[in-house]
């Protein structure tokens, strides 16, 4: 019987102390049978950091919130068999619940296998859909049929055909090829692609074999964002690993197909999504896009037929190959098909990656597998598709999770990032904050986007500090159907979303801002207006003392006043007011 | 050869397979409107002004998404157009946006507060070469008479000009009639009328405004006719100004040369006694109504109605019309009520008629006089006495004539919504002046009686459009003092008159084009930001002493030297934009009405920094089409300009401000030459 | 006049071997910029003059792409770069709070470093930590469900641990 103690060491695990338990339970298990191993992420990022215990390669528990001080106990019932030491630790059923009600396709090794071992990967079934190719004599056009079959559709944000991408560059003249891979995932919000390269590198690198094979490309190039260096030192650590074995180079597994495989690190720019933008970067230049048509397809990297889905498309396309195209156009809806991941953060109760079929509703995933609000907070809205994509709020929740259904709501499928808002987030300073960031992030190449993602941010700013006018609303409309009209590429065509969508469903908490001078939240610092409640102030003076800037001004044990002009509305007295005597209205 | 077939705008168009649209549009003499696109490099698609919208693919649907014309290839059968309301939206927006972040000035600050919209920056910059004649030329594309308005206008251009933030404004106004006296002097500057259009325009007054319609429309190749009640023409120039200010034979000359073009001036000529307003309209394709303001207001006091108290308009012309008397005023005490220029003009006129005593009634004090500092100088040298912060309550007679008039002392209350302080009564305050005459000039009124069936305004004034100058009457325009405000100064009614001359035209050509104020970016100057000036004064010009000229109506100003103007010109710190008549960017926003204040907010820092060999750059001016750095790059193979950050605060930057970037440029401005603003600009050493 | 930039003098022999094995790969700017960067902790002008020169880009390029991308800095950075994440989630759960009290603490403003150069501060896009948002990351260690009272105690650490060497 062997016994292994796997612990969840993805970028949030080792940030919630993975590392640490590691460290403590590796010298308790030196010299015993209990093997100590790593996994990647299993997306449940509320429990982390979290050890699995497997008996002869079955889960037998599941330890959540591990921390240092528990490797003696972890220890010794691994060793010992005897779990009762550790029950408290053990998983609550309906925390598994958040598992068990998702079908894992992208993220089907993630958390389970070793992502620094390709045996534990091959394991699991890695480079046998590559293999069935290979030996079985599927085409290019074979696989591409198969791909077509399945549905699959770009997980990065845009839902187009994966086949249909795959077929231009195929019948695309030249034998000069690329495909890339979009790693550089920008959305704020969503980490499935990360999660998927940490914790599972050999199935991203299958897929984009088989991508290359189909369109004919001799290089595969990942474009990754230098701000995950542990997905980097781990897919790098992955290709070296498939080179030795043989799956990437000269004459793969033994046939005529080979392929080259390269890391480029991206340098800090949301824009180099856009699939223009990141071929200008791969050639070392500004990350600005270029005009479309041409399609990279046509003319892309070094001006050659060019092929780039994201990671989370390319980690379905082995299973495709294994399974069938029809198992995996089997789930979903009639325009959607297979599997979604998403980043479900926020107000949530429970966080973390989850992976369903399309077509279940939101409330499925936010209320069922999510848990619903923490903290006893009412749900106000959901955030999907980051900067470009908007807010739904609650009277959609039943909306089905489809390409199509959730465009009719204003927001987008996206890369599948889903933040959840409670009652205290102010929907006006929520379009602020996406403003913020694609003014910030825009390259500055177009008109509509560089000034007017601009000056759509300054009027938002400007509402927020109660300086919004009367004509506001109306003006922000203008602009927004004007740049989404005019912008060059998809990050300025879709800036626009987050404030239109906010305006369609939260109107009034705008004009509460600029004709009342209120935020309904109370999160707007400048249109608080703080006060204390004479009946229910002690005069104990902690406010005072903490007051920043001295608005605070009393008597001890008599009723303090705050002076309105001085007051910057920083909350700091209603935090520390043991007595709830202290108004923030 | 594979030729495709499609059209634009409505109009059909072939090209060659491959173009794009901008292309296309080109090889078939039609401009679509774009700011960063050059044959001569790559395309970039930046600007969004080329958008245009597909209304049928050739196979019967339109292309849901506006199409950038730089880059789109035109296809077989399709419609395009760029004046759809989508297209002039996106357009509209992109300009604002834009401008938004545009700082200059697309004109001087003189002209943009020119009434008549002169360029007074471009004529100024001819005197300064020399070129007088030049100077004329520009003038006289809004002003027919520049010698005699030079003599006689307020000057709003000098109000504004920004030398006053350094030292003193420019003398533009003196420079102008400078020129235009040279001009007169010797080889006169005479555009040639257009070809007959065979259309008739009556202008009823042959004032400034009148004769500035007529010479506009004459130019245009109208056949013109001006009639005028008085016996010359000249209007308020010739009755109203006193020569000694302008000299008769000057505006003769003046005159004359809108003879020469060909406009017939018919005199003696009064509407609805001479002829009807009726008679008029049926023999003209338009009438324009320039009629002036003639009848001096009265100030209802008691005793207005007595022999000895007239109009200040009206004294001004007996005297020029040589109709009434030149009164002999030796020994007589004369009192001007008011304080405009008409009273200056009036005060200093009786000085010269011999009078021992001019009183100037003005009910606030100096400061607030509206006539102009330097007439009202030159006549208190000339011997007027100001009676400030008093007003008339009564003109006491004697046997039906003048004897006294009693004035209510006055004092200063607080400010009125204009921010003037207006004048209060001092209770029981009284002063009583003997006096011989009295003359009323505290303003004008016209004259409406003949022009029967025509609107007119609570005022009295005729009532006239301000964008097409239409009357009620479907082809009789108005314009100057006869019109809406009523009496105001000659350059006005010029400026008027001209924007009215344009709007006939188009109206007589079929399609009326109504006036509307073309957009300026303009920035805002402060003295801290011309602090590193030199100071140079303004030039004065010589005047005969004051003890000579109050005895005659000679001229006061004896005239400037060309060496003087030419001095004077180079003050000028040429405000305006270098590159105005070929900036793309202005052209296109004048296209169509923007408003980019609503989107005003962060702006790039502006400011002018020599950076490379021969080019001066400003930021403020820049719109990041980056066609300098593409130039730079692909044609010129320098590589020196470079687009630095990244947004809102991109910047085009020689590398690193090094000197070696100016070791490395060539000269060869081809990024000068390829802005589509005044961003760039080459520095002529 | 001579501008700052050309009286900087760094090591550039560090530079070479990074120069050797890229400088003839085709579209290999950002990757050299980025090993520069790793080498001298920021981008000093005149080692941006040594790449343009060894690359056969403009220095205007090089200056160009390096300031397109956010990742590249132009001052020297403190001993420990203290990046917080304002992605949505962390933007929703209160990383305003976190970067008040890391700016009061440290008396640093964000994109500046403390004045014993011992700290920088900086406020980045998204790091992908979001189910444990507020986040930050400290060279390369991140820290996650942050409260103000956390962050100063980890910076507390760190000093306590530099004053200790």
């Amino acid at each position: 019987m062997s016994i292994r103690l796997a612990v969840g060491q993805g970028s949030c695990g080792i940030a919630a102390g993975a590392q640490k338990v590691a460290n403590a339970l590796r010298p308790l298990l030196a010299g015993s049978e209990v093997q100590l191993g790593t996994v990647g992420c299993i997306g449940m990022c509320w429990l982390e950091p979290i050890v699995d215990l497997y008996e002869n390669d079955t889960l037998k528990a599941r330890l959540v919130r591990v921390q240092p001080n528990h490797a003696e106990a972890i220890a010794e019932a691994a060793k010992s068999g005897d779990l009762s030491g550790i029950a408290e630790l053990v998983i609550q059923p309906e925390d598994s619940a958040f598992l068990e009600q998702q079908t894992r396709i992208a993220l089907r090794n993630c958390g389970i296998i070793d992502p620094e071992s390709l045996e534990s990967a091959k394991a699991a079934g890695a480079y046998s859909a590559l293999g069935k190719i290979l030996s079985t004599g599927m085409t290019p056009e074979d696989v591409i049929e198969v791909i077509k079959v399945s549905g699959l559709a770009g997980r990065g944000g845009a839902g187009f055909p994966t086949w249909f991408k795959w077929n231009a560059a195929r019948q695309s003249a030249g034998d000069e090829k690329y495909l890339i891979c979009n790693a550089d995932e920008g959305d704020p919000g969503a980490f499935m692609d990360r999660a998927v390269i940490e914790s599972d590198p050999h199935t991203l690198i299958e897929g984009m074999l088989i991508g290359a094979y189909a369109i004919g490309a001799k290089e595969a190039i990942v474009y990754v964002r230098a701000e995950y260096p542990l997905a980097i030192r781990r897919l790098e650590n992955a290709i070296c690993d498939a080179r030795e074995a043989g799956y990437i180079g000269k004459n793969i597994m033994e046939t005529d197909f080979s392929c080259e495989f390269r890391i480029k690190a991206g340098a800090g720019a949301f824009v180099c999504g856009e699939e223009t933008a990141l071929i200008e970067s791969l050639e070392g230049q500004r990350g600005m896009p270029r005009l479309k048509p041409p399609f990279p397809a046509q003319s892309g990297y070094w001006n050659k037929p060019s092929n780039i889905n994201n990671v989370e498309t390319f980690a379905n396309v082995a299973w495709i190959i294994s399974n069938g195209g029809e198992a995996f156009a089997a789930m979903g809806t009639e325009d959607s098909k297979g599997t979604k991941v998403f980043a479900l953060t926020g107000k949530i109760r429970r966080g973390g990656l989850v992976e369903i079929p399309m077509g279940m509703t939101l409330r499925q995933v936010i209320f069922e597998i999510g848990g619903g609000i923490r903290d006893g907070g009412t749900f106000k809205a959901v955030q999907m598709g980051g900067p470009s994509g908007g807010c739904i709020p609650a009277s959609l929740l039943d909306t089905v999770i489809d390409y199509k259904k959730l465009a009719a709501t204003g927001a987008i499928m996206g890369s599948g990032g889903m933040v959840v808002m409670d009652d205290s987030t102010c929907m006006v300073s929520m379009a602020k904050f996406f403003l913020d960031f694609t003014a910030k992030e825009s390259c500055g190449k177009c008109v509509h986007c560089r000034i007017g993602t601009k000056r759509l941010q300054e009027i938002l700013t400007r509402i927020t500090e109660g300086e919004g006018q009367e004509g506001d609303i109306e003006l922000m409309e203008e602009l927004c159907n004007a740049v989404r009209d005019g912008a060059l590429c998809g990050l300025g065509q879709t800036a626009p979303n987050p404030v239109l969508s906010t305006l369609r469903y939260f109107r009034d908490e705008f004009e509460a801002h600029i004709r009342d001078k209120r935020c309904p939240a109370h999160t707007c610092t400048a249109l608080l207006h703080v006060s204390i409640d004479a009946e229910k102030c002690r005069g104990c003076t902690a406010c005072a003392r903490n007051c920043p800037v001295y608005a605070i001004s009393g008597a001890v044990k008599e009723p303090h006043e705050i002076n309105a002009d001085a007051c910057i509305h920083c909350g700091r007295c209603k935090a520390v007011c043991k007595f709830g005597a202290v108004i923030v209205e | 050869m594979n030729q495709i077939h499609f059209t634009i705008n409505g109009l059909p168009c072939v090209c060659e397979a491959g173009a794009s649209i901008l292309q296309a549009a080109k090889l078939n003499d039609i401009e679509i409107p774009n700011l960063c696109n050059d044959e001569s490099v790559r395309v970039y698609g930046a600007c969004g002004l080329c958008a245009v919208e597909v209304l049928d693919d050739g196979r019967g649907k339109p292309v849901p998404k506006l199409l950038r014309a730089c880059s789109a290839k035109v296809m077989e059968g399709y419609v395009i157009r760029f004046d759809t309301e989508r297209v002039n939206r996106s357009r509209k927006i992109a300009l604002e946006l834009l401008m938004s972040d545009h700082t200059g000035d697309c004109r001087g600050p003189c002209q943009l507060n020119c009434p008549a919209g002169t360029d007074c920056q471009g004529y100024v910059k001819k005197i300064a070469g020399g070129d007088f004649r030049g100077a004329v030329g520009i003038i006289k594309e809004k002003i027919p008479l520049p010698a005699s308005i030079g003599r006689v206008c307020p000057h709003p251009c000098e109000q504004n000009c920004r030398r006053g933030l350094v030292e003193q404004p420019l003398s533009i106004a003196f420079l102008k009639a400078h020129a235009a006296d040279r001009d007169l002097a010797g080889e006169t500057y005479r555009p040639e009328p257009a070809a007959e259009t065979g259309k008739t325009v009556a202008v009823v007054g042959g004032g400034p405004a009148g004769l500035t319609a007529a010479y506009y429309l004459r130019l245009k190749g109208h056949s013109v006719t001006v009639y005028d009640a008085a016996a010359k023409m000249g209007g308020m120039l010739r009755y109203g100004i006193p020569a000694y200010r302008l000299p008769k034979d000057v505006l003769d000359r003046e005159i004359a040369e809108i003879a020469r073009l060909g406009v017939s001036m018919k005199n003696n000529v009064r509407i609805g006694k001479d002829i009807t307003l009726e008679q008029l309209r049926q023999e003209s394709d338009a009438v324009i109504l320039a009629a002036g303001a003639w009848s001096s207001m009265q100030m209802r006091v008691p005793g207005e109605d007595l022999d000895g108290v007239t109009g200040g308009i009206q004294f001004l012309h007996d005297i020029s019309s040589g109709e009434g008397e030149i009164p002999d005023l030796t020994g007589k005490k004369v009192a001007v009520c008011g304080g405009g220029n008409t009273a200056m003009d009036a005060c200093r006129t009786a000085i010269r008629c011999g009078a021992e005593t001019v009183y100037v009634i003005y009910r606030r004090t100096r400061s607030e006089m509206p006539a102009e500092e330097i007439e009202i100088e030159e006549s208190a040298e000339e011997g007027v006495t100001y009676k400030f912060l008093t007003n008339p309550a009564e003109i006491v007679g004697e046997n039906g004539r003048v004897k006294q008039i009693r004035l209510q002392i006055m004092e200063l209350g607080e400010p009125d919504a204009s921010g003037r302080r207006s004048p209060v009564p001092v209770a029981g305050a009284f002063e009583t002046l003997d006096v011989d005459l009295v003359i009323m000039a505290i303003g004008q009124k016209p004259d409406t009686a003949g022009l029967d069936g025509v609107t007119l305004t609570k005022k009295g004034t005729v009532a006239a459009d301000t964008a097409t100058f239409l009357t009620n009457l479907p082809d009789v325009y108005a314009v100057g003092d006869l019109t809406n405000r009523g009496a105001s100064i000659a350059i006005e009614a010029i400026g008027e008159a001209g924007r009215c001359a344009a709007v006939v035209d188009s109206a007589l050509r079929g399609e009326m084009k109504p006036y509307s104020a073309p957009y300026y970016s303009q920035k805002t100057v402060t003295a801290e930001d011309l602090a590193g000036r030199e100071k140079q004064p303004r030039c004065q010009m010589p005047v005969r002493p004051a003890a000579e000229r109050a005895k005659d109506f000679a001229p006061v100003n004896l005239g400037l030297s060309d060496e003087t103007a030419v001095q004077e010109a180079k003050r000028c710190l040429e405000c305006g934009c270098h590159d105005y008549a070929e900036c793309k960017l202005i052209r296109y926003a004048q296209q169509q009405e923007i408003h980019p204040e609503r989107l005003r907010g962060v702006k790039h820092t502006p400011g002018q920094e020599r950076r490379l060999v021969c080019i001066e750059r400003d930021n403020g001016k820049c719109i990041l089409c980056g066609l300098c750095v593409r130039i730079c790059d692909e044609v010129a193979k320098q590589g020196i300009l470079g687009l630095v950050g990244r947004g809102f605060p991109t910047a085009v930057k020689p590398e690193f401000q090094d000197p070696a970037a100016v070791a490395i440029c060539r000269s060869c401005k081809k990024c000068a030459l390829a802005c589509p603003t005044g961003a760039l600009k080459i520095i002529e050493d | 006049m001579q501008c700052e930039c050309t009286k900087q003098k760094s090591d550039l022999s560090l530079l070479e071997p990074v120069l050797a094995e890229y400088a003839a790969v085709p579209g290999s700017l950002i990757t050299i910029l980025q090993h520069a960067q790793e080498i001298y902790g920021y981008l000093p002008t005149d080692v941006l003059y040594r790449i343009a020169e060894c690359t056969g880009n403009s220095p205007a390029r090089v200056l160009g792409v390096a300031t397109f991308y956010t990742q590249f800095r132009f001052q020297p950075v403190g001993k420990y770069l203290i990046m917080l994440c304002d992605g949505t989630a962390c933007h929703v759960n209160g990383s305003a709070r976190i970067a008040a009290a890391v700016q009061e603490y440290l008396h640093v403003e964000n994109g500046g470093t403390t004045e014993d150069g011992l700290f920088s501060f900086s406020i980045v896009a998204c790091l992908g930590c979001c189910s444990l948002s507020p986040v930050m990351m400290i060279n390369g260690d991140t820290y996650g469900s942050l409260t103000p009272e956390q962050v100063l105690e980890i910076l507390k650490d760190i000093q306590a641990k530099e004053a200790a060497e």
